[in-house]
C-alpha cells in the first residue's frame, strides 16, 4: 500500500506539549446513515447485530459511568443512569426490531427512523427544559450507531496513545471523555479560553484547537502528531517524522521535569518583589496539581462544576462536603470559592435567553434565585469552620450587587448562629470582569475585602468578542490597549483602597503576560496548576522595574498589533534567555 | 387495580434524572404501572424511560397513575411518595440523608 501523504495543519496550541499518537475521532452529532435492503434470510442476523450493539453500548456506558463517578464526581455521573435506561428501553428495542423485520431495513436505518420519530415528538414539547432533554435520546442513538459501525474495537486498540480529534468538545462530551487514555486533543473549533483548552491545561495534555475542517480528514486509527508548541498537527506523518517528534517530545519532557522540581511558595523577581502563585481548579482530578506544582492555596474555585452537566442542583450538605475538601487541599493559604456562575451556558433558563452572556447569570441569577445562593453561602460558611475559605461574587456590575449579596450573607450567618451551627468567617471579594466594574473599581473597592480580576471575561466584554466564536478569534486580543488599561485601572483602585487583588484569568497562566501583569503592579496571580512552574521560572528571571516600564509603554499603544510587536521586541531584547520567540505573542492580522 | 391522580412537582418536571428514578422504582414492583395525562393525550408504561419521557410532563402536569398486580398497593404508595417528594434533587436528597 502506498504511504499516505503527510499533511500539516495549523491551529492554535492552547495546552503545551508534543504527542505522537493515533487519531480517535469523537462523534459530535452528525452521522450519515444509508438505507440497505436486507434479504429475508438475513433478517434474523440483522436483529442479532442490533442486539449486540445494544449490549456493547450498555457495557460502554457502565464503564463511562464508573469513571465519571471517580473523576468528575457522582453528580456528573447521574446522567449516564438515564442513558443506560434509554439504551435498554424495551420500547426502543421493540420498535427498532419491528422496523428491521417489517421494512427489511438494515439496523442503522431502522434506528435512525425510530430515533427521528422519537425526536420529532420531543421537538414539539412546549416546555423548554424538557424539550432539550431530546439531546439525551440523541446521545443514546449516536452511541448505538457508533456501536453498529464497529468503530469500537479500533477504539480499544488505541487506548494507549489516543489523540481525541473532534469538531468541538462540548462540556457534556468532556464528561464522557476517557481522561485516562486521552493523550492529546485536536479540535476544529475553539480558542485559547474555550472549555477544551481549559480542561486540557488542567489535565496537562497537549491541545491544538481552531483547526478548521481538519476533523473530516482524519480517520480513527490514523497516525497523528499534535505539536502544541508549534501550533500544528501532522496527519499521516512518515516514519522519519514520527521519530523526529518522539525525540522532540522527550526533550520537552526532560525540560519539564527540571522545571517541575517541587518548588513551592511565592516567586521572587530579581529585584526581590514577592509574587504569590495560586491555583485555579474546577474538577477533582485537578486537586493533586495544587500541591504537585507548588501553589499557594486556591485562588479560584469554579464552583459551578459541582453541578451536573445539565444544570441539576446539588444539596447544601453535598456542597459542604465539597468545600471542606477544597479547603483541605488549599491548606493554610485558603481557597476562594466563586459563587455559581449560572445562567451562561448550563442552566434551565438558557433557552429563554437570546444573549445568555449578557443575561441573567452569575450574581444576577443568584440574587433572583436566592434559594440557590443562600444554600451555597450556608455551605461555604459551614465549611469555613473547617478551613480557610473566601467568597468571590461573579459578574459584579456595581456596589449595589455587592451590598445585596453581603446582606444575604449576613442573614445566613445570623441564621446559622441562631441554630447553633458551627461556621467560620469568610471574606467577600468581587470579580472585576465587566467594563462597568472596571470603570467604578474605586467605588467597589470600598465595599469588598478583595478584588479578583477575571481576564478572560474582561477581554470578551471589553472587546465585545465571543471567546467561543471561531469566526472572530482574530478580534479576541488579550493585549488590546483597552484591556490593559482596564487591568491597570483596577489594580490601581485596589492598591489605593488598600485591598488585595488576585489576577485569575488565563492571562496569568502565560509567562509573558504574567510579566506584564507584574508590570501593572499585580503581586498575586492564580492560574492552571500545570502553568505554575513556567510562570515561576519567568518571574524569577525578570526585574519588576523593567516590566513596569514595558507595561506602561504598552498603555500608550494604539492597537493590539502594536502592543504585540512591542512586547515581542522588548522581551527579546531584555530577557532573551527567558523568552524564546515561540513563547511570545505571535504577530497576527485581522481578517 | 388502583388508580390515583398525581401532580408533577419538581421544578424541572419529569426530566431524565427524575424519569430514571421513576423507572427504577416502578421496575422494582411486579405490578403493571401506567401513567396517563389526565387530558388523555399521552400514556406511558412507567417501566420504560422512553415512554415516560414522551409524556413530556412539565411542572404542574396532572397524571393519572394506574397499578395492577399482586403488589399494586405497595407500588402505588411508592409512586405517590416519589411524586410527593417532587423528584427535586435538592429537597429529596436532603431528606434521604
Amino acid at each position: 500500500m502506498k504511504p499516505l501523504e503527510e499533511i500539516r495543519w495549523k491551529g492554535l496550541g492552547v495546552s503545551e506539549g508534543i504527542v505522537v499518537g493515533r487519531v480517535l475521532r469523537m462523534h459530535d452529532g452528525t452521522r450519515y446513515v444509508y438505507r440497505a435492503r436486507i434479504d429475508e434470510a438475513d433478517l434474523e442476523r440483522e436483529v442479532r447485530r442490533f442486539r449486540a450493539a445494544v449490549r456493547l453500548g450498555a457495557r460502554q456506558l457502565q464503564k463511562i459511568k464508573k469513571r465519571a463517578e471517580i473523576q468528575l464526581g457522582k453528580d456528573h455521573a447521574y446522567i449516564f443512569d438515564a442513558h443506560l435506561l434509554l439504551l435498554e428501553d424495551a420500547k426502543l428495542i421493540r420498535d427498532v426490531e419491528t422496523h428491521i423485520v417489517q421494512e427489511r431495513a438494515n439496523a442503522e436505518w431502522a434506528l435512525k427512523v425510530v430515533g427521528d420519530q422519537l425526536l420529532s415528538v420531543y421537538s414539539e414539547i412546549k416546555d423548554d427544559y424538557l424539550r432539550e432533554r431530546g439531546s439525551d435520546i440523541e446521545d443514546v442513538i449516536q452511541r448505538l450507531l457508533v456501536a453498529l459501525s464497529g468503530e469500537q474495537p479500533a477504539h480499544r486498540n488505541l487506548s494507549q496513545d489516543a489523540v481525541i480529534v473532534s469538531q468541538d468538545l462540548l462540556p457534556s462530551a468532556v464528561a464522557e471523555l476517557d481522561l485516562e487514555f486521552a493523550r492529546a486533543i485536536a479540535t476544529d473549533a475553539g480558542g485559547w479560553t474555550s472549555h477544551t483548552a481549559i480542561i486540557a491545561r488542567g489535565l496537562g495534555i497537549p491541545a491544538v484547537v481552531g483547526l478548521r475542517d481538519f476533523y473530516r480528514r482524519a480517520k480513527t486509527g490514523d497516525n497523528i502528531i499534535v505539536d502544541a508548541t508549534r501550533n500544528e498537527v501532522v496527519l499521516h506523518p512518515s516514519r522519519a517524522t514520527r521519530e523526529y517528534y518522539r525525540g522532540e517530545a522527550e526533550k520537552l519532557r526532560q525540560r519539564r521535569r527540571t522545571e517541575a522540581v517541587a518548588e513551592s511558595g511565592p516567586a521572587h523577581t530579581i529585584d526581590g518583589i514577592e509574587i504569590t502563585l495560586r491555583a485555579n481548579v474546577e474538577l477533582p482530578t485537578e486537586f493533586a496539581g495544587v500541591t504537585n506544582y507548588g501553589a499557594t492555596g486556591i485562588g479560584l474555585y469554579r464552583s459551578e462544576f459541582l453541578l451536573t452537566p445539565r444544570g441539576g442542583m446539588i444539596t447544601e450538605d453535598q456542597q459542604y462536603a465539597a468545600y471542606t475538601d477544597v479547603a483541605r487541599i488549599a491548606g493554610e493559604a485558603g481557597a476562594v470559592v466563586r459563587l455559581f456562575d449560572l445562567g451562561s451556558e448550563r442552566t434551565v433558563e438558557r433557552d429563554e435567553q437570546k444573549n445568555p452572556a449578557l443575561g441573567l447569570r452569575a450574581i444576577r441569577f443568584g440574587l433572583r434565585h436566592q434559594e440557590v445562593m443562600r444554600a451555597q453561602m450556608r455551605a461555604i460558611l459551614r465549611a469555613a469552620a473547617e478551613g480557610s475559605l473566601d467568597i468571590v461574587l461573579p459578574m459584579v456590575t456595581d456596589v449595589e450587587d455587592v451590598r445585596r449579596a453581603r446582606a444575604i450573607l449576613q442573614e445566613e450567618e445570623a441564621g446559622l448562629q441562631k441554630r447553633a451551627v458551627a461556621y467560620g468567617q469568610v471574606r467577600v471579594g468581587a470579580m472585576i470582569e465587566i467594563p462597568a466594574a472596571v470603570l467604578t473599581a474605586d467605588k467597589i473597592a470600598r465595599v469588598v475585602d478583595f478584588f479578583e480580576l477575571g481576564t478572560n471575561d474582561l477581554v470578551q466584554y471589553t472587546l465585545a468578542v465571543d471567546r467561543g466564536n471561531d469566526e472572530v478569534a482574530d478580534w479576541f486580543r488579550t493585549l488590546h490597549p483597552a484591556v490593559l488599561q482596564g487591568i491597570e485601572h483596577s489594580l490601581r483602585a485596589a492598591r489605593e483602597a488598600g485591598i488585595p487583588a488576585i489576577v485569575c484569568g488565563e492571562m496569568a497562566s502565560t509567562p509573558a503576560y504574567a510579566v506584564l501583569l507584574i508590570g501593572f503592579g499585580a503581586t498575586d496571580l492564580s492560574m492552571t496548576p500545570t502553568s505554575i512552574p513556567r510562570v515561576r521560572h519567568a518571574l524569577s528571571n525578570v526585574d519588576s522595574r523593567t516590566a513596569r516600564a514595558i507595561s506602561l509603554e504598552c498603555l500608550q499603544c494604539e492597537s493590539a498589533e502594536e502592543v504585540e510587536t512591542l512586547v515581542r521586541e522588548r522581551f527579546r531584547a531584555e530577557w532573551p534567555q527567558v523568552f524564546s520567540l515561540r513563547s511570545l505573542p505571535a504577530s497576527r492580522k485581522k481578517g | 387495580m388502583v388508580e390515583k391522580t398525581l401532580t408533577v412537582k419538581g421544578r424541572l418536571g419529569l426530566h431524565a434524572r427524575a424519569a430514571a428514578k421513576l423507572v427504577h422504582v416502578a421496575s422494582s414492583f411486579r405490578s403493571k404501572l401506567l401513567l396517563q395525562r389526565v387530558d388523555g393525550s399521552a400514556k406511558a408504561d412507567a417501566k420504560s424511560i422512553l415512554s415516560v419521557l414522551m409524556l413530556a410532563a412539565s411542572r404542574g402536569t396532572e397524571l393519572r397513575a394506574l397499578a395492577e398486580g399482586d403488589d399494586e398497593q405497595e407500588a402505588m404508595k411508592a409512586m405517590e411518595q416519589l411524586f410527593f417528594s417532587g423528584f427535586d434533587e435538592l429537597q429529596e436528597e436532603t431528606s434521604n440523608r
